[in-house]
This record gives structure tokens, sequence and C-alpha cells, in this order.
């Protein structure tokens, strides 16, 4: 694909023609499917749209599992990014779709549980809009500190006895939310900077411009083992069995359980046989070897659900959430 | 030696037959938008961004700088041979460049332009490779305040330095800055300029806005003139220049590399000043200045060095500091966003064998490019022919496709028609769209590290002078503000300024005078 149209262009004296032949490669993406009404499912390939920009985790995740499913299912199924909104642009799309499970979504569980808190209400998503097949995996969160802040445990955090300064992956986030939550419950008076995503975060902690932040554990992996950074908890309620020395905010004692789930929607009223398809070719894909390979490259945590189980604890966990930041009384949008 | 091998490994990155290919496309193309009037390399590069998307970072980033750099040796075949710069940047050839085709060595002036265009941008990318690795040992230190700092000095340093009339250039700018405001707040989540569309909440894409301005924009505006009746080129004969020619020009060619170095650092700077600051110094420079403007050797030689020079240097800025230094840089910029790319001072050490491979395609490029423009330069006269009627309905074609492709969304295609009547009128009314663009990218990176370095100051201003790096560039930054009021004021005193002044004196009169 990438190989023939540079050779037309080569070839090619005038330059309109040598712009045209180029280009002509830059649309291999789209690529409708054909959506029929046939029992017979599936009737061309299927489309799974992810929310985010490609070559981010959500969208290796997508990819991962399409190329598995895609084999199972007997059909192709390609990867469509429309980014925008943190992935509600393109929930919003697709839950719009017909309902035959040709146009599918890699839904974050965090534009669920935690974006509402942050934007209005009718920029929100809400989960009872879509069919949920199978929820994937677990992508947690990590509390790091500057090498400056010479915090090696949060207790040192706590002892400090001062205000810190705390980098966030952005407003509405996990990131953001597990921080502000967890330094209320231990009584630090911390400021909240955001940053665009997990990597200037990091970099701010790297530079010392912020004493702490926390970021999803694949992005701060390679910084950790360095020694460059030092892990003081992990959000979820066990150990990360990828940092198995670093404790659960739980076990320090706070009760603050943040991690990024993500799962595969379609729209809502999708047949059930067309669901238990679907569902049968993802649980099939996550038994391969190379899914699997994936995950542990990644550091992700399988946590391969079925539907309904994705809803009540996506649910649980937004009610959670929308406690907790009640209960504190703190508002992820601005009111600094 | 350990600061070698990284650009040792950048070359093998090069020497891949895909990355060579991409470097020869992107010189070929280069060269062929530079022959040809109108489409400029921003423009070029805008409309083949979403092409990016498709192959891997370093080997898009080959290509693209390719066409930057061809374009200027592309430029100079046109002002030479029809009094038609190809390029902004080759308006000063014009002058002698085609006084020395009417006395017959048009082969000389394009040999030595070639010449002096090959030393300048080797020269360039040596500075460069020693440059750039001193930048990124602060790297860790570059935090919000210093980003802020940064981004005002550039803002400030566009729209005063950009040519043509400078309040326009602060009108472009500051509509560039109200851009980048569109989309949900990063810090509270309130949408800003939204009109509750969830379409913006991200804020308005870079490169539909490039795609627009820049390339649609630039087409319609070139449809309107119509002026290009085919004339018969000059003969080219004789390329390679005599050795007299050659010790004339050399004193040119070697000032040229080192002004064009300097001047492309510079935001704001690039290639077009700094090819009309070498033609100024060589002019002041020379014994007889009267021989300019009839032929003199050194008045192409000079700023068709000091052009390629500028237009290698003005990446270091972008590869070390993440500071597009003028409106294609800012392209670039978008270009290494779409593939997941921040370029700032981690990027040498997180992702060396991008950076040396893009460094070091330019040796490569810029002999290909040599190759080009003395053997083969008469197959390039020949695209002068091409129509603007076939040229530009393709090229707006290509635009929107692209558009499309960038997010699978028509959105952007609506985007880029809109933007690309915005960029249309602009020119028209003689505004410069480069300043808005620009304004637009850093627009974003100043209110987001101001707001976060204010948080980590809490509130308190005065921590910006409390850091050496943000410090020193607040310091430039009033001394950038307030020297030119300060030089009128003398200059009114003095009568004149006096001579052997600095780069940017130059660059001053020479507005003046074009």
């Amino acid at each position: 694909m990438k190989h023939f149209p540079t050779r037309r262009a080569i070839l090619g004296t005038a330059s309109a023609f040598t712009l045209l032949a180029l280009t002509a490669c830059g649309g291999n993406v789209g690529g409708g499917a054909a959506a029929g009404n046939s029992s017979k499912y599936p009737s061309g390939p299927v489309t799974l749209t992810v929310g985010q920009a490609a070559g981010g985790s959500t969208d290796l995740i997508a990819r991962a599992l399409a190329e598995g499913a895609a084999k199972t299912l007997g059909s192709p199924m390609p990867v469509v990014n429309k980014p925008g909104a943190n992935g509600a642009l393109a929930t919003k799309e697709v839950s719009g779709k017909p309902a035959d499970g040709q146009e599918l979504v890699l839904l974050t569980a965090s534009l669920i549980t935690i974006t509402p808190l942050a934007v209005s209400a009718d920029e929100a998503v809400n989960i009872d809009d879509l069919d949920i097949i199978a929820g994937l995996s677990q992508d947690d969160y990590v509390l790091v500190a500057s090498q400056q802040s010479g915090f090696k445990s949060f207790k040192d955090v706590t002892d400090a006895g001062r205000n810190v300064t705390f980098g966030t992956t952005g407003v509405g986030t996990g990131s953001q939310l597990a921080q502000t939550v967890l330094f209320k419950q231990a009584n630090v008076k911390g400021t909240d900077v955001p940053f665009d995503s997990g990597k200037p975060a990091l970099t701010a902690v790297l530079g010392n411009q912020v004493e702490l932040a926390t970021i999803q554990l694949g992005e701060a992996m390679a910084q950790i083992e360095a020694g460059k950074v030092s892990p003081l908890l992990v959000f979820s309620e066990e150990r990360n069995s990828f940092l198995p020395d670093v404790p659960s905010a739980k076990e320090a004692g706070y009760d603050v359980p943040v991690a990024q789930y993500r799962a595969v929607a379609a729209p809502k009223g999708t047949p059930q046989e067309v669901k238990d398809k679907l569902l049968a070719s993802f649980q099939d894909t996550f038994k391969t070897d190379a899914y699997q390979e994936f995950n542990k490259k990644n550091l992700l945590t399988p946590k391969e659900l079925t539907g309904e189980e994705v809803v009540t604890e996506w649910k649980g966990y937004a009610e959670k959430y929308k406690e907790l930041v009640g209960k504190y009384d703190i508002s992820l949008g601005g009111n600094k | 030696m350990d600061f070698l091998n990284p650009v040792l490994n950048g070359f093998s990155v090069v020497l891949e037959p895909t990355n060579l290919l991409y470097c020869l496309v992107g010189v070929v193309i280069g060269m062929l938008i530079g022959v040809l009037p109108g489409l400029g390399p921003a423009a070029t590069i805008a409309i083949l961004l979403p092409l990016t998307y498709g192959v891997e970072p370093v080997t898009a980033i080959i290509m693209l700088a390719g066409i930057f750099y061809g374009a200027q040796y592309g430029g100079t075949i046109t002002s030479v041979l029809l009094r038609l710069p190809g390029e902004a940047s080759s308006v000063v050839t014009v002058f002698d460049g085609y006084q020395m085709a009417r006395q017959g060595k048009a082969g000389t002036a394009l040999g030595l332009a070639a010449i002096g265009s090959f030393i300048g941008g080797t020269a360039a990318i040596i500075g460069l490779t020693f440059l750039a690795p001193l930048v990124a040992g602060f790297a860790l230190d570059f935090g919000p305040p210093e980003y802020s700092a940064l981004a005002m000095l550039g803002i400030l340093l566009v729209a005063t330095i950009s040519g043509g009339s400078k309040v326009k250039a602060l009108i472009a700018a500051s509509v560039g800055l109200l851009l980048a405001t569109v989309g949900r707040d990063i810090f509270t989540g309130e949408s800003r300029f939204t009109f509750g569309s969830l379409q913006l909440a991200d804020g308005i894409d870079f490169v539909p806005i490039a795609m627009g301005i820049f390339g649609l924009g630039e087409i319609l505006y070139n449809l309107e003139e119509r002026h290009r009746a085919a004339k018969a080129p000059s003969k080219v004969s004789n390329v390679w220049p005599s050795r007299g020619d050659l010790k004339h020009a050399s004193g040119a060619i070697g000032r040229g590399s080192v002004l064009g170095f300097f001047l492309g650092i510079l935001p704001g700077g690039g290639a077009t000043i700094a090819s009309m600051a070498s033609y100024a110094m060589e002019k002041k420079r020379a014994k007889n200045p009267e021989r300019f403007g009839k032929g003199a050797p050194e008045g192409v030689a000079g700023p068709e060095t000091a052009n390629n020079a500028a237009a290698t240097s003005s990446f270091i800025p972008l590869l070390t500091l993440g500071i597009p230094a003028n409106a294609t840089m800012a392209l670039m910029f978008g270009a290494l966003l779409i593939q997941g790319v921040t370029p700032g001072p981690q990027l040498v050490d997180q992702e060396p064998e991008l950076f040396w491979g893009v460094v070091n395609s330019m040796y490569i490029g810029n002999i290909l490019l040599l190759i080009m423009s003395l053997p083969l330069v008469g197959i390039f006269v020949r695209i002068l022919r091409v129509r603007a009627a076939i040229l530009a309905p393709i090229t707006a074609l290509i635009t929107l496709l692209g558009a499309y492709t960038i997010n699978n969304s028509m959105f952007d295609v609506t985007l880029v028609v809109v933007f690309g009547v915005v960029g249309y009128l602009m020119k028209k009314f003689g505004f410069e769209p480069g300043p808005l663009v620009l304004a637009f990218v850093l627009g974003e990176l100043l209110e987001s590290s101001l707001r976060r370095s204010l948080l980590v100051f809490d509130g308190d201003p005065t921590g910006f002078f409390t850091r050496p790096i943000s410090a020193t560039l607040l310091a430039v930054f009033v001394l950038v503000a307030v020297l030119p009021g300060i030089r009128s004021a003398i200059a009114k005193r003095k009568g004149t300024t006096a001579a052997g002044a600095s780069a940017t004196d130059i660059t001053n009169n020479i507005k003046e005078k074009v």
C-alpha cells in the first residue's frame, strides 16, 4: 500500500499527478460497512470505532482485539479513529447507527463514570444508550512522586504537613478524581495542575515542576524502573501484578478505587444472537497467545466480563464517584 | 563517542530504502512546487499532511522536510529565468539573477545558486547537529513557566518580524489567539465558543486550519492571478560556474551560510528574511555597490545560500524546544503531533532515531538537490508549462479528500472550506496568514503553560523571574518589544543608524526597501 503510490510518484513528471498519487494512499482507513438486514451475521466488515487518536493505548487495545476477532468472526474488523471530546463524539455517533452489530465502539469507563461529573449533562454519554458486548481490561493508575520531593511512600506525603503540587492527566479524568479524593481523605492540601495527558504530566514530575502525579501504569513504568520517579500507591482495589511492591490505596486505608476500564459496545437494541456471536468471538480472542501477550506487554490486567457485568460494575462506580465527590465537596470542573 | 552514536544510527535510519525513497520524493516535490509560482512549501505541506498519517513518523517528516528545503532550490529557477520568483525567499534573487540571464549567464547564476544552497544547507545541518543536543541538555528544566515565556516571545517575534504591515500581522495574530481558545477549557471543563457542538469540544484542530488557510486559500488566490502565460524561458547552458565566478561568490556564500543559520533560528525569521538580509549585507559590503541589480554574482549566491541555511536551521527551535519558528515549521509541528510525537526538549533523548534520521536525511536531500539543480535543471524548466486551470482543481480536490481522511469527519472538510475562504480573503486584503496560524499554535501552549505556572507559583506572577531560563526569556521579550521604539528614537536624533548594524537592523532596512 505504501510503496505503490510512491513508485508512481517518481514516474510522474507533472507535479499535479505527483500530488494526486501520493494522497491516494492517505485514504486507506475508511471503508463503509455494508449494512444488510439478513439474518446471517456478520454481513460484511464490522467497524470498530475508537474515540481516541491512533497510537494511544485505547487505540492499541482496539487493534489487538480487532485482529483476533476478525479471524474468529470470519469477517474483517477495520478500526476507525474518530477522536474528539474524550471519546464522546465517536460514542454518540455509533449509538445512532443501525443496531445490526456492524458498527461497534470501544468504550472507556471514565467516559461513563467520571466525565459526567465534569461536563454538562447534554455533553455526557449515558451507558443506557448502548448495548455493552464485553469488558476487556483494567488499566491502573499509579501515584508517583518526583525525586526532589523526597516522598518515598504516601505516609511521607501525609506527614509533610504542607501544600503539595500534583499533576493530573486532565479535567474529568480518573487521574484527577483519584488524587483529589485521596488528598481529601488523607487531609493533604494540594494544588491541582492539569496537563493534557499522561506524558506531559510525567515530564513535569521528572523535571520537578510538580511533586506528584497520577498516571497510567503503562506510561509511568519505564521511569519507575529507571528510578526517576517513586511509585507511592496504585488506585486499584488490589495490588497490581506488574507492581507487586506498591501498596494499593485501599491497603493504605483510603476508599478511592479508580482505574480505567475498557469495553466494546454496540447501538442499543442489537439482536441477542448478534451480541452472543460477538461475545463468543471476543472470548475466543482473549484465549489467544497473541492477545494475552499484548495485555502483558502493555501492563493491562485482563477484566474480561460479559456485557451485563460491565453495566452493573460501571454503574456502581459512577454511583460511588458521585457519592465521593459529593461527600468531600469536590468539583472536577473549575471552582478554584 | 557517546555523542556520535545516535548521530551515526541516524544515518542507518536514512539509508533504509523506504526513507531514501521518501527523501527523494520530498525533494522532487519541493523542486517542483519551488518552480511553480504560487504554490509554496507551506501550502504543499498543508495539503500533504494527511498523507503522513499512513507512514512511519521518521519517513513522513523526512519527506515533508525535503519539500521545504527542496522548494528553496526550485524557487531560484524561475527567479533567474523568468523574473518570476517561485518562492517568497527567492524574490531578491530576481534582481541580479534575471540580469545575469539576460547577459547569457543564466547557467552561471543557477549553478552558483545551487552550489551556494548546498553549502548553506550543509553548514546549517552541521550547526544543527551540535546545537540541538546542547539545548536538549536543559530538557527537564523546561517547565510550564519556561514554555509560557517562550510562547510569548514567539508570538511577539512572529507578529513583529514577519514582512508586511505590522498592524495587520498583529490583528492576524490576535485572531489566531482567539481561535486557540475555542473548545473545552482544559482546567475547568467549561465549554468556550463551542456553541453546544461536541465537534468543537476539543477545540479547532490545527490541521484543517492550516489546510484551509495555506492550502485552499492559496489555491483560490492563485486562480485570480492569471498572468502566468508561459514566456519562453532563457536558454540554460554551462551551469558549472567558472573558477573566477566561484572565487567571486565564495565570500558571499560563506557569509550567507552564517547569517542564514542565525536568522533561521529566530522565531519569526526564516528563509525569506534571511535572503533579504543577505542581499542587503552583500550590497553594503561591496566595493562598488552599483553593480548590484545589474547581474552581480554575489547578489545571487548570497541570498540563495542564506535562504537554504535558514530553512534548515529553522528546524532547531522546533525540534529542540517544540516552538515553530515560522509557518512551515508550524505545519511540521502539526505533522509530528499527528504521528503522536510531541516535539520538545525531550525529543533528542526519547526519539533519537526520529531526530537524527530527519537531520541526517537533509545531507542526502541536499546532495540529491544539487544533482537535480545542476544537470537536470532543464527538466524542471519544462514544468512551467502546467496550466493553473489544470493544477488548481486537482490540488483543491486533493486538499478536501485529505482533510476527510485525518479524522474521517465531514466536519473537518467544512472547516477546511471555511478557513480556505478566510485565507483567500486575508491574502486579498494584505494580511499574512503566517501570524494567524503561528499564534493559533502558540496560543494554546501559552494559555495552558501560563495557567499551569500560576498554579505552581500559587498565583504569584513574580515566580517567572525566580527561574533562570524563564527570567532570561522574559528579559529578551521586553527587549524585543521595546527595542524598535528606542532605535527609532536614536535614529531620529542621529539622523541615520550607524553602519555595521546587527542582522535585525539589516532586516528592517531591507523591509523599507522592498
